[in-house]
């Protein structure tokens, strides 16, 4: 579903991201863990397309990363949700299943806006939100578009401990639905449980890539590790 | 062209919540209702002025080249100019960005062509413009109307030369980035911007000093019909004369030239923007955080304007509560300029007063300039009132929580620039004074005045910000309150000053009336400004 290859990302001469190639097969949830600055939300927008890569080839589905094709399959969560001020949240997702071609696209919506506990906000604008709330639209636009491929950036950053375990249960929905997802987070109790590989980043280029179970094995070999403990072994200074 | 369809519907959407949240409060269209018959009234009154006097102006009667006329074409064509090459210069820097983070969240990443979402907003960009030359055009109106005979077709020909200049600033902007970004050639688009400048500088100077008197030559060529061939800036001046010369088959020409050049830096955009996204995301996520803290919500960038932003400070203790403010302006103050009490900017104002009251003692060169000068630094520190950026501050949970009283809280968040404007005002004047001769009493004045006009500018800017919460409110408040204090306040201060002049035959009594008028008004607004804060804490909490 996804090929990131030899991706390098160059900003005014220092690299952000250097030489990551990986591979996403469908219905896969992996997370990309990391801590501050490593690199994964350069990562991440390079693949969604907000960010021009330096060197390397994104593929989605097959299609350049970059063709209308391509962003047919996938969405985006980013990190900070900004929403239009002066449009309602059913607006909102009014717009988003217009603009991805959407039809019969009211149900779904309010089936989202029902989880995410919105559907008695419809009618408040963008601008009455609170950074929560908008978090919760930005996903509930991301989904309704049902996409095959999801890439959340930070994605329980702001929202309550409800809506945590709604999107956690919600990414196993949606990997039993078979979609792709890739998360890009440096909690890794917010993916342990639903992850199926984890991505390592540090100082921009991938330094573990491996299935939870051989991480988790892996670090009870290791003198008694946690999976957390492995990922700040791993991801320590020098 | 799906985009587009999309897009519009999303505007209309925008345009209804809008006019919705207008609507909601009708109290809120009174003032609308009170702006909309200040432009009737003076537009009426013109036109009924037009009718008696309007065969007075007779342009161009006797063939011979009106210097006052041609000098006020020229001053207005150069200012014009000085920011439309400013603009270009701005452009090699940082590109502009048409689109809201919204945008660059939901739009961006959706299956849609990049061209057509910049087509279309770099198309929608004219709204603006559009917006600000029709209540320009509505408000001088009146004005015109009594002087000229402003037909309809004038009238477009107004509207289309002062939106077109300001819109076309935008997309040439955007192309000068789209070249930078995509072969690398920054230094050479610099180079050419700065060519551009200096040849029109040139272009004043040389028929300048090749005049009798240089100030009567050196607005000859730039006032010239020539000059209207200029790009942009002649061919809106070349479309707006059309009320002077009545000729519509030229202005039809510069509105084509127009047209013409649109549809070539769109198409030039087009080729070589590419995939644009990076290179608007920084300066959409500026405009994101500029609305932001105006709102109160984000903090001002230490490394805005700053000159020596990773500058390691030895920060001396001021003292605790409010004084923390004063710190905080101060830590910022040294990161943004050469010393936090006299910046580079204030001193070259400065140096640039000594200069006239040195020039002053001969006898080419008038007095007057430097009484300009002073008048017009007045001013200057009355819109660095009204522009202080942090302003949101105020309205954040720190500022209220702070343990000390609202008078001493604002007087620790204003306490650095009053100093700063005092020892600028004493840097320019003592020296000015001395070299000049002029009176003593201006050491005195001078220095209170900026300060009176800087507490005015803040009062304009604070009041509504705090006060209202609503955008719009604000938009319209403002005005209408410097539309206040000038008819209120600066017409019968400058009206005592004149008298006063005319009496004694001294400047400095007129100035020092000036400034005792600017300090009534000031102290009204400092009045208001702090009951305001004082029921901002009632609200928060």
């Amino acid at each position: 579903m996804l090929t990131v290859t030899q991706l390098t990302k160059v900003y005014s001469k220092q690299a952000a991201v250097k030489d990551v190639s990986f591979h996403l097969d469908g219905g896969e949830v992996v997370g990309l863990l990391g801590p501050n600055g490593a690199g994964k939300s350069t990562t991440m927008k390079c693949i969604v397309g907000l960010l021009r890569k330096t060197e390397g080839e994104i593929q989605i589905g097959g299609y350049d990363h970059l063709s209308v094709e391509a962003k047919k399959l996938f969405s985006y969560i980013p990190e900070t949700p900004y929403v239009y001020d002066l449009l309602t949240i059913w607006e909102h997702m009014q717009f988003i299943a217009q603009a991805y071609g959407v039809r019969d696209w009211k149900a779904k919506a309010l089936e989202l806006l029902e989880l995410y506990e919105l559907e008695d906000k419809q009618k408040k604008l963008g601008r009455d939100l609170s950074k929560g709330m908008r978090q919760k639209v930005s996903i509930c636009c991301a989904l309704l578009a049902d996409p095959q491929l999801l890439f959340f950036d930070e994605p329980m950053i702001g929202l309550d401990p409800k809506a945590i375990k709604n999107t956690k249960i919600l990414f196993k929905t949606l990997k039993d639905q078979g979609k792709t997802i890739l998360v890009s987070t440096h909690l890794i109790e917010g993916i342990e449980s639903i992850a199926d590989r984890i991505l390592i980043m540090k100082e921009g280029q991938i330094i573990g890539n491996d299935s939870i179970e051989n991480l988790k094995m892996q670090a009870a070999s290791g003198s008694g590790l946690s999976l957390e403990d492995l990922f700040l072994e791993l991801t320590k200074d020098e | 062209m799906n985009e587009v369809r999309l897009l519009l519907k999303k505007d209309l959407l925008i345009l209804v919540n809008n006019l919705l949240l207008i609507f909601r409060n009708p109290l809120r269209l009174i003032p609308y209702g009170l702006g909309a018959g200040y432009f009737f009234f003076m537009y009426s009154q013109g036109i009924a002025g037009s009718e008696q006097v309007s065969s007075r102006v007779d342009l161009d009667a006797t063939g011979e080249v009106d210097v006052t006329q041609q000098n006020i074409i020229g001053a207005l064509t150069v200012l014009v100019l000085v920011f439309f090459i400013f603009q270009l210069y701005r452009a090699t820097k940082n590109n502009i960005s048409f689109f809201k983070m919204a945008d660059v969240n939901l739009l961006f990443t959706a299956p849609v062509k990049p061209e057509n979402l910049l087509l279309y907003y770099m198309a929608r960009s004219i709204l603006p413009a559009l917006g600000g030359s029709l209540i320009f055009l509505v408000y001088s109106g009146g004005q015109l109307a009594s002087e000229f005979e402003l037909s309809l077709l004038g009238a477009v020909f107004l509207l289309l030369g002062f939106a077109l200049y300001f819109f076309f600033i935008f997309p040439l902007r955007f192309l000068i980035y789209t070249l930078h970004t995509r072969f690398g050639i920054l230094e050479p688009l610099r180079m050419g911007v700065l060519v551009l400048g200096i040849l029109l500088v040139l272009l004043i100077v040389i028929p300048g000093l090749m005049a009798p008197v240089f100030w009567k030559g050196m607005f000859s060529w730039i006032s010239s019909s020539w000059f209207d061939l200029f790009p942009v800036v002649g061919w809106s001046r070349g479309m707006m004369a059309y009320f002077l010369n009545g000729n519509w088959v030229l202005s039809t020409s510069y509105l084509a030239l127009y047209g013409i050049t649109y549809f070539a830096v769109v198409k030039l955009v087009i080729q070589y923007s590419g995939h644009y996204y990076e290179d608007v995301l920084d300066a959409t996520q500026t405009n994101e955080d500029r609305l932001e803290k105006a709102k109160g919500k984000r903090e001002v960038s230490e490394d805005a304007y700053s000159l020596n932003s990773k500058k390691q400070l030895a920060l001396p203790e001021f003292g605790l509560g409010a004084q923390a403010f004063y710190w905080r302006n101060y830590v910022q103050s040294s990161r943004q300029d050469l010393h936090p009490l006299v910046g580079l900017y204030t001193m070259i104002l400065a140096l640039l007063g000594i200069l006239c009251s040195f020039l002053g003692r001969f006898d080419w060169f008038s007095t007057n300039v430097l009484y300009f000068y002073l008048f017009f630094l007045l001013f200057f520190y009355f819109m660095a009132g009204i522009g202080r950026a942090n302003i949101g501050d105020l309205k954040k949970p720190w500022f209220i929580l702070i343990p000390a009283s609202w008078a001493a809280k604002f007087w620790n968040m204003i306490k650095l620039d009053l100093i700063q404007i005092l020892l600028f005002g004493l840097m320019l004047i003592l020296p000015s004074v001395a070299l000049g001769e002029y009176n003593w009493w201006l050491v005195l004045f001078f220095p209170l005045g900026l300060i009176f006009s800087y507490l005015i500018g803040l009062g304009v800017n604070l009041i509504p910000q705090v006060g209202l919460d609503e955008g719009w409110d604000r938009i319209l408040i403002k005005p209408l309150m410097i539309g206040g204090i000038i008819v209120f306040g600066i017409v019968p201060t400058l009206f005592f000053t004149g008298l006063v002049m005319g009496i004694t035959g001294n400047f400095s009594y007129g100035f020092g009336v000036a400034v005792l008028g600017l300090g009534l008004v000031a102290s009204i607004l400092t009045h208001v400004t702090l009951d305001i804060l004082k029921r901002l804490e009632f609200k928060e909490l």
